[in-house]
């Protein structure tokens, strides 16, 4: 009977493929010797050519920072994994350049990011996150925007806009997560407010306010969270186009803006376009190229919109409106694993004891199976022992 | 009657072999002098029905051995129904019998509904070209090419002409008249021309150029024709014509895309003189601009691909001095 049950168990195990904590996580064993696939390097400052198809670990400090956010897959990974490994890859060692070699005092840059499903690309975003925090920038990172738009928990109307719709919950998450990612930043930067914000007839921010006050603000009265990110952004592009800061805007799946339809329904019951959101002019604004000392790293995917589903390429992803926002962009493709990258990473797994005992025949089959797409390459390897 | 038949004896087989057949009956006729009396009826003999039938294979021996150097014009000058004894050749028609064979041609009468061109054959059809040749005229010397009719006469009318046996000759599809002309060969400026395609629609075919205008709305063809004749005439002088409301024409009306009138030449001028507003529109002073220019219309005006999209990426980089070695791949 036990030996029935538990045959059963593992079977169900398998068919889910899932696997218990238990089974796959190692020991945080101190390394002496550094594996043939990793690089101790892990400031991504330093991260050029060299590094590439290697795999660098982020720091424990910023992990914690960065796990409430991040998708469900990778969360379980870095869980199992106990840390996050990113591969160094060309599509974020050459946008790395490109933020090395910016002239800052021109209009912001924009990069987007496309590549079919699963190719990589918030994964590469991760890497241009760490990135920043460690050059210092204060990084507006917005983790998925159709979880703004798709579920929506709570949509009110806007006290402060009429005719717009607040979404004050997501607003209140995001708030909070943007506190604690730019906890240093924020702390050491002693940035503060311009002008003056009116939020009611009691409730007023004064010039001279920090923004982590305004951040405070937010969190607390969520009634007015989206204002405060209104007026954030636009605090964060002044400061910085003052010289008093550095501002990362990173997006990922930012064509669900430019959408023509949203999940979120208003009194009347009917579905509305994102236009009518009131975060969705402050994001737009955001990169907008009337402020400089920032760039704009965005991604594409057909998943985040609901009415373009044919092709992966960004123009047409983002639709006519998305175009001219955003022109000139620079479209960097994510393309899945090349060979090495895809023997680095099979190390990898075998490294974090994720699979075991693969022979070469089966490195060939999964090679085949997933197509060196990392996403399934990673569906592919969790029933594997 | 005899000379008649004679007449087509040579081809007639089966006729010959009637006739045989009744001369010498009639010579048994003569022979007889006195009728005998017969108490006892004569034995009937059985006479197998296979030795009278003629079958073709014996036809065709015989035609075999004297086919005639005769003119087919003569006996066949005209259109006619088929005729089993005329036809020289054996041919079969019809469903299989139970020998699995197809009926032949005697007494088959689904050879004899079918329409027949038994007196258009070739060598009639030449000899009838050349007995109309000497009212023909001659074909201009400057028409040899194919090209060179192209030119001179761009109009082509394509009707088509029925012909079967019936009891009336007229066909109601024989009133339609298509009239062809290449776009290339109208004299039209750009505004014409874009006024023409969208009048157009779907009667001009892009990958030829050319322009097809069926008439099939009035009973005969003349007047057919005549209407293909002046729609072709009012659709150039409509589409030379300018129109007030054609001032209306916005970006989104256009037929491709003009970087010069777009936002993204606005966005790339306030870009490039961000923090201060751009004083005018040209966009010649910013490095690289034309291809960026390029980059962009091309992106749109083609469709994206791979290709215009690294195409664009360069032309960004370009434009904004960005440098990163793309050495693989």
């Amino acid at each position: 009977m036990m030996s029935y049950t538990y045959s059963l168990f593992s079977r169900m195990c398998l068919r889910n493929g899932r696997r218990t904590i238990i089974t796959a996580a190692t020991k945080d064993v101190p390394d002496t010797s550094i594996p043939w696939f990793r690089i101790l390097e892990s400031n991504p400052a330093e991260h050029d050519e060299s590094c590439l198809t290697r795999i660098y670990t982020i720091p424990s400090d910023i992990t914690a920072s960065l796990m409430s956010n991040m998708t469900l897959e990778l969360r379980k990974q870095t869980e199992v994994f106990r840390e996050i490994g990113i591969l160094v890859r060309r599509p974020a060692v050459e946008i790395i350049s490109y933020l090395e070699q910016t002239d800052f005092t021109k209009s912001i840059n924009k990069y987007i990011l496309y590549g079919i499903q699963g190719a990589g690309k918030t994964t590469s975003l991760l890497h241009l996150i760490h990135y920043g925090l460690v050059k210092r920038y204060i990084v507006l990172h917005l983790p998925w925007v159709q979880t703004w738009f798709r579920y929506p928990r709570d949509a009110v109307a806007s006290p402060l806009e009429p005719d717009k719709i607040d979404l004050p919950e997501s607003a209140t998450k995001w708030l909070k997560y943007i506190k604690e990612i730019n906890k240093v930043a924020l702390s050491q930067l002693d940035l503060k407010t311009t002008k003056e914000y009116t939020w009611s007839q009691r409730e007023i921010t004064k010039s001279g306010d920090s923004l982590s006050n305004l951040i405070e603000f937010g969190i607390q009265r969520n009634k007015f969270a989206c204002g405060v990110i209104n007026a954030l952004v636009d605090e964060l592009k002044m400061a910085s186009t003052a010289g008093k800061c550095r501002t990362l805007i990173v997006i990922d799946g930012f064509n669900a803006f430019t959408s023509s339809i949203t999940h979120v329904k208003d009194e009347n019951h009917t579905y509305v376009p994102p236009e009518r959101i009131s975060i969705t002019s402050t994001f737009l604004s955001s990169v907008d190229y009337n402020w400089c000392n920032g760039a704009a790293i965005l991604t594409v995917d057909k998943k985040a919109n609901k009415d373009r589903k044919d092709s992966d390429y960004p123009t047409y992803l983002l639709g006519k409106k998305g175009f001219e926002l955003l022109d000139p962009f620079l479209p960097i493709c994510v393309e899945s694993y090349s060979l090495d990258e895809f023997k680095t990473i099979l190390e990898y797994y075998k490294d974090r004891k994720w699979i075991k005992n693969i022979s070469d025949k089966g490195q060939k089959e999964l090679e085949l199976l997933s197509n060196k797409n990392p996403y399934q390459l990673w569906t592919l390897c969790k029933p594997l022992y | 009657m005899l000379s008649l038949i004679r007449r087509y004896k040579v081809i007639n087989t089966i006729g010959t072999l009637k006739i045989t057949k009744l001369l010498s009956s009639t010579s048994t006729d003569d022979d007889i002098e006195f009728r005998v009396l017969q108490l006892m009826p004569p034995e009937k003999k059985i006479v197998s029905k296979r030795q009278q039938t003629v079958t073709e294979e014996n036809i065709l021996t015989k035609l075999r051995n004297e086919i005639p150097n005769q003119d087919w014009q003569t006996i066949w000058p005209a259109a006619r129904s088929f005729h089993p004894d005329i036809v020289p050749f054996p041919l079969q028609q019809g469903y299989k019998n139970k020998e699995g064979v197809h009926p032949g041609k005697h007494g088959n009468a689904e050879l004899l509904k079918i329409p027949n061109f038994l007196h258009l054959t070739p060598p009639i059809v030449k000899r009838h070209c050349e007995a109309l040749k000497k009212f023909c005229t001659k074909w201009p010397e400057q028409l040899e090419t194919d090209e060179a009719c192209v030119k001179h006469f761009p109009v082509e009318v394509i009707t088509s002409d029925y012909c079967y046996s019936s009891p009336t000759i007229r066909e109601p599809l024989a009133r339609i008249v298509s009239l062809r002309v290449k776009l290339s060969s109208l004299h039209l400026d750009t505004h014409a021309k874009d006024k023409i395609l969208r009048l157009l629609g779907d009667r001009y075919n892009p990958e030829t150029g050319m322009i097809t205008i069926i008439a099939d709305r009035c009973p005969t063809r003349k007047q057919n024709l005549d209407y293909a004749k002046y729609l072709l005439t009012a659709l150039y002088h409509v589409s030379w014509r300018f129109e007030p409301w054609e001032m209306e024409k916005s970006a989104v009306d256009m037929e491709y895309y003009d970087w010069d009138k777009s936002k993204s030449r606005e966005s790339l001028t306030s870009m490039y003189s961000w923090p201060s507003t751009p004083t005018d529109s040209s966009y010649e002073y910013i490095p690289h601009a034309t291809e960026y220019k390029i980059a962009v219309s091309d992106l749109i005006n083609k469709g994206e691909d791979l290709d215009s999209l690294n195409k664009y990426k360069q032309a960004v980089k370009s434009v904004l001095n960005l440098k990163f070695d793309d050495t693989v791949e």
